[in-house]
């Protein structure tokens, strides 16, 4: 009967059909599914991007990598959230809200790995391995993380490292970052990622669509990026870190005659290695992201008297025995001006002025000069300009323009006038060398891990100011006799000449009343100037500050007498 | 000794196709062994709730093995209304996108399933007795499949739907329906067409708009397709190997020991295995075209040919599916996909054929 047939046909018909696709699909394009069948079930995990190592100028670890475990999830995998929070809050000690939050987020590729918790300690991991049997989609994958040989005491000068932002991301998305990535977020860290970072490292693992890993495949070491040495000294470093205490504040050492950094402490500082409890810090008053050196704007007070001083002689406004009566008051116009001495300071003249920083003195000076005078000092010693420091993020301060400013306050640093302590570092450096201005610097070299040198930082001379011998005589002068027996006389070292200068950093003039901020700088040895340093303490006050700069400077030099010729000198630039 | 030999010889060709469906349940007891060893689903346990099903299928090949399947004609007036009630039951009490069983405690079934047999016996004991050329008649007929099939439409189970209709169409084909009112339903079909569009669910549409654009969406919709093509694709020639598959074993590919049990046969052994397999299929399928040949009894033929359409159907549906020539609608492979409610209307379906073939020629 043909309506059978007609069946047959059409089952023989479509059976037909379905083979020949069958063919087309297993034959013909058996190479093309094949290779996505592959790509299906083989991931790449990352086993972090190995950095090169930190050295000082010596030679030193300062940062290096260390293997670590990360906690990671698969979002697709986290069925029973609370379970999950219930058992992960008390290993982690995280809050339940903040995991609930993580665990729960959308995220774009459900199977991708999240990193939960970096840098796992060897207890967390044990506890999480124990109870892994009730976490799927939890993992302990390993990583690299940095280990900071000084801690908290090169937090602000070599950064840390973190995950790459979301602001980040949109800018270097090009440069072949992608999210998750690992990058400097502060300091030496940052600003030579591009040198520092190496090329990640993976496991190849055969994964099932869950992203479970089922066997290892192959693995492939990273290669680490490039090694760079500082100009820091780890021992000077180490000594400004102790000296500068449990104080708020910071200090810079440098080397007068190339503009090497040799040291730089910010405080409060944080733990490069262990950033979380900070992060809630963050908002805090204290800052302790915040690195003082470069990115603290404080105006420079009685330090700034060193530029009236130069500008006075300089323009002969004033001769080295001219004298003004120091009474403890002026009245200028309606207005009263104190010294700090309430008694004043009688008949004084520069040589004594300056070391006792006698305002009367020089806010008489800085009236007879006028405040552009002293502006257009000011600029010329590069003050409210960054100083172009290898460091992310430095400010540039402030000199205010002729209207904004009054020649008395100017000429002793108030006002509206603000410099970091970076730049005063260079001031008196640039005193210290007679009138070179060097650009600091950190990074010495990078180093291939070969051994070719990538990059060389030489020393930059950015400007020569011309400054008077004669007035650099009496300036230098009044600034040792500032230790001596003026205001910086606890910076006074036995066995060294010390010239510096002590500054009472008010705010902001509505802050008056207010704690100031005790700052001093100063170069040594007076003959052959080897070490500038500037100690500014938030709340302090500036014999306190000179204090630290003396232990500092005995603790460099003293032993140095007993050994001639040790790791410091050996090493510093010479010109 | 020759008289014994024919005897043997007469009782495996009676009981031919009862015995070669167990070829069938046995390869798929091996697929679905080798589903097993796969992740996620492992711990299930399915391969034995699977046998379990098969021990309860030969149970009732044993208890019916020498029925009469003329017995059915007067079930289908308790049994047709049964599965009405229970098809509302499902779509009242259906919870979720896709609700198609009801449970009874630890057991569960799918009435969707069993309805298609149902609706088989029922149309034939119908059709056998009238003359389909007549238009009431025809109506009658309509409403018979129209009811489960509209029931079914709603859970949604669109697989299933499409089978009423091939076995409409089956059924009233060999009961000589005209040319013309062939063409008459074809054309109240493309007119109501909009309107079944209308009350497709969404994710039927999306089914039927992502079949034809696997890419609209990779990671959603067209990812079962996509994978099943990766799947059948990479098995190449001789496949990788049984138990050896990367792509069903590693859970790439969702629902592998069901409706995409196809893909596991393909990944394993290939296109040999394919080919071998998809012969084996047709065979048994012809062996069915042979019953529904011979058979006299215009009852008997009917529910033979409904048999046969569903067989056909679901196989050409589910492996035309499975390799993208045809939308994904979700119906499973009869006796390779896990599933006892699919399983045990395979070996019942089998029985009364075989039933068929033995009781037909007595007249």
């Amino acid at each position: 009967m043909e309506r059978e047939d007609f069946l047959k046909k059409f089952l023989f018909f479509f059976t037909c059909i379905i083979l020949v696709r069958c063919f087309y699909l297993q034959i013909v394009r058996y190479p093309y599914y094949y290779q996505l069948s592959i790509k299906n079930c083989i991931r790449v995990i990352e086993t972090g991007i190995p950095r090169g190592i930190i050295y000082d100028r010596n030679g030193r670890v300062l940062a290096k990598d260390a293997p670590s475990a990360n906690l990671v999830f698969v979002p697709y995998d986290i069925k029973d959230v609370e379970k999950v929070i219930e058992i992960l809050s008390d290993i982690l000690n995280y809050d339940r809200e903040s995991l609930r939050k993580k665990l729960t987020r959308k995220y774009i590729n459900p199977f991708d790995r999240v990193v939960l918790k970096r840098n796992l300690t060897s207890l967390e991991i044990s506890l999480i391995e124990e109870n892994l049997y009730r976490l799927p989609g939890i993992f302990v994958q390993e990583d690299i993380k940095r280990v900071y040989t000084f801690g908290k005491g090169t937090a602000h000068l070599l950064g840390y490292i973190g995950e790459i932002s979301k602001e980040q991301l949109d800018r270097l998305k090009n440069k072949g970052f992608k999210m998750g990535d690992i990058i400097g977020q502060d300091g030496i860290e940052k600003k030579y990622d591009e040198y520092l970072r190496g090329i990640p490292g993976g496991i190849q693992v055969e994964v099932d669509a869950l992203g479970h890993q089922r066997r290892i495949l192959g693995r492939k070491e990273g290669t680490s990026g490039n090694d760079i040495i500082l100009s820091i000294d780890a021992t000077i470093q180490e000594i400004a870190y102790e000296e500068l205490g449990e104080k708020k504040g910071c200090i810079a050492i440098m080397d007068p005659r190339n503009g090497e950094i040799l040291a730089l402490v910010s405080k409060p500082a944080f733990d490069p290695e262990n950033l979380i409890s900070y992060l809630d810090e963050r908002k805090h008053s204290e800052k302790p992201f915040l690195n003082r050196v470069i990115k603290g704007q404080y105006p420079p007070g009685s330090i700034f008297k060193i530029i009236t001083e130069i500008s006075a002689l300089e323009t002969g406004i004033i001769k080295e025995y001219d004298r003004i009566e120091c009474t403890g008051i002026m009245e200028v116009r309606d207005r009263v001006f104190h010294c700090w001495k309430e008694e004043g300071h009688g008949w004084v003249d520069i040589n004594l002025a300056l070391p006792f920083s006698c305002n009367i003195f020089f806010g008489t000076v800085g009236m007879k000069l006028g405040v552009s005078r002293l502006i257009e000092f000011a600029k010329n010693f590069e003050l409210g300009k960054p100083t172009g420091i290898d460091l992310p993020g430095e400010a540039s301060g402030y000199i205010p323009s002729p209207y904004e400013a009054d020649p008395l306050n100017l000429s002793i640093g108030q006002g509206p006038i603000t410099t970091t302590p970076i730049q005063l570092l260079n001031l008196i450096s640039t005193v210290a060398n007679g009138g070179n201005i060097w650009q600091p610097f950190i990074v010495k070299k990078i180093i291939s891990k070969k051994g070719e040198i990538i990059k060389e930082n030489t020393p930059y001379l950015k400007k020569t100011v011309y400054i008077d011998s004669e007035t650099l005589d009496i300036l230098r002068k009044g600034l040792k006799n500032v230790v001596e027996f003026g205001t910086g006389v606890r910076a006074k070292v036995k066995g060294l000449e010390i010239a510096g200068k002590t500054g009472t950093a008010q705010r902001a003039a509505t802050e008056i009343g207010l704690p100031t901020h005790g700052a001093f700088v100063c170069y040594a040895p007076f003959d052959n100037p080897k070490i500038a340093i500037v100690v500014f303490l938030d709340y302090g006050s500036s014999p306190e500050a000179a204090d630290i700069a003396g232990k500092i400077l005995k603790r460099i030099f003293i032993p140095e007498k007993m050994e001639e010729g040790n790791e410091t000198e050996t090493e510093i630039y010479e010109e | 000794m020759k008289q014994k030999l024919k005897y043997m010889r007469n009782s495996i060709s009676e009981k031919n196709l009862i015995s070669f469906s167990y070829i069938l349940i046995f390869i798929g007891l091996c697929i679905l062994f080798s589903a097993s060893k796969g992740i996620v689903l492992a711990k299930e346990g399915f391969l034995i709730r699977q046998i379990l099903w098969v021990l309860i299928g030969t149970f009732f090949v044993y208890i019916f093995r020498n029925s009469d399947y003329r017995g059915l004609e007067k079930a289908t007036y308790i049994f047709y209304p049964l599965i009405l009630i229970f098809l509302s039951i499902v779509l009242v009490k259906g919870e979720g996108r896709a609700s198609r069983w009801i449970g009874f405690g630890w057991f569960y079934f799918q009435p969707s399933e069993f309805a298609k047999l149902i609706v088989i016996i029922t149309l034939s004991s119908y059709l056998s007795r009238r003359d389909i050329r007549r238009f009431p008649v025809l109506f009658t007929s309509l409403i018979i499949v129209g009811i489960p099939f509209l029931l079914v439409f709603k859970q949604p189970n669109l697989g299933t739907a499409i089978i009423f209709i091939l076995i409409f169409l089956g059924i009233a084909y060999i009961a000589g329906i005209t040319r013309k009112q062939l063409i008459g339903l074809f054309l109240i079909v493309i007119l109501s067409s909009p309107l079944l569009w209308a009350i497709m669910r969404e994710y039927q549409r999306e089914r039927i708009l992502t079949f034809i654009n696997p890419m609209r969406d990779p990671l959603g919709k067209g990812y079962n397709l996509l994978q099943a093509k990766i799947t059948i694709g990479s098995g190449g020639f001789i496949g990788k190997g049984f138990m050896q598959g990367t792509q069903t074993k590693l859970a790439f590919l969702p629902e592998y020991h069901t409706d995409f049990i196809f893909c596991v046969i393909a990944e394993e052994f290939g296109f040999l295995g394919v080919l071998i397999f998809v012969l084996i299929y047709y065979y048994f399928l012809n062996k069915i075209l042979e019953i529904v040949k011979e058979t006299k009894d215009d009852f008997g033929k009917f529910v033979a040919t409904g048999i046969f359409v569903m067989f056909a159907g679901h196989f050409l549906i589910n492996l035309g599916m499975t390799i993208g020539i045809f939308p994904i609608v979700g119906i499973p492979l009869p006796f390779i996909s896990y599933g006892g409610s699919s399983l045990i209307v395979s070996i019942l379906s089998v029985i009364i054929l075989s039933s068929i073939k033995n009781y037909s020629t007595l007249f």
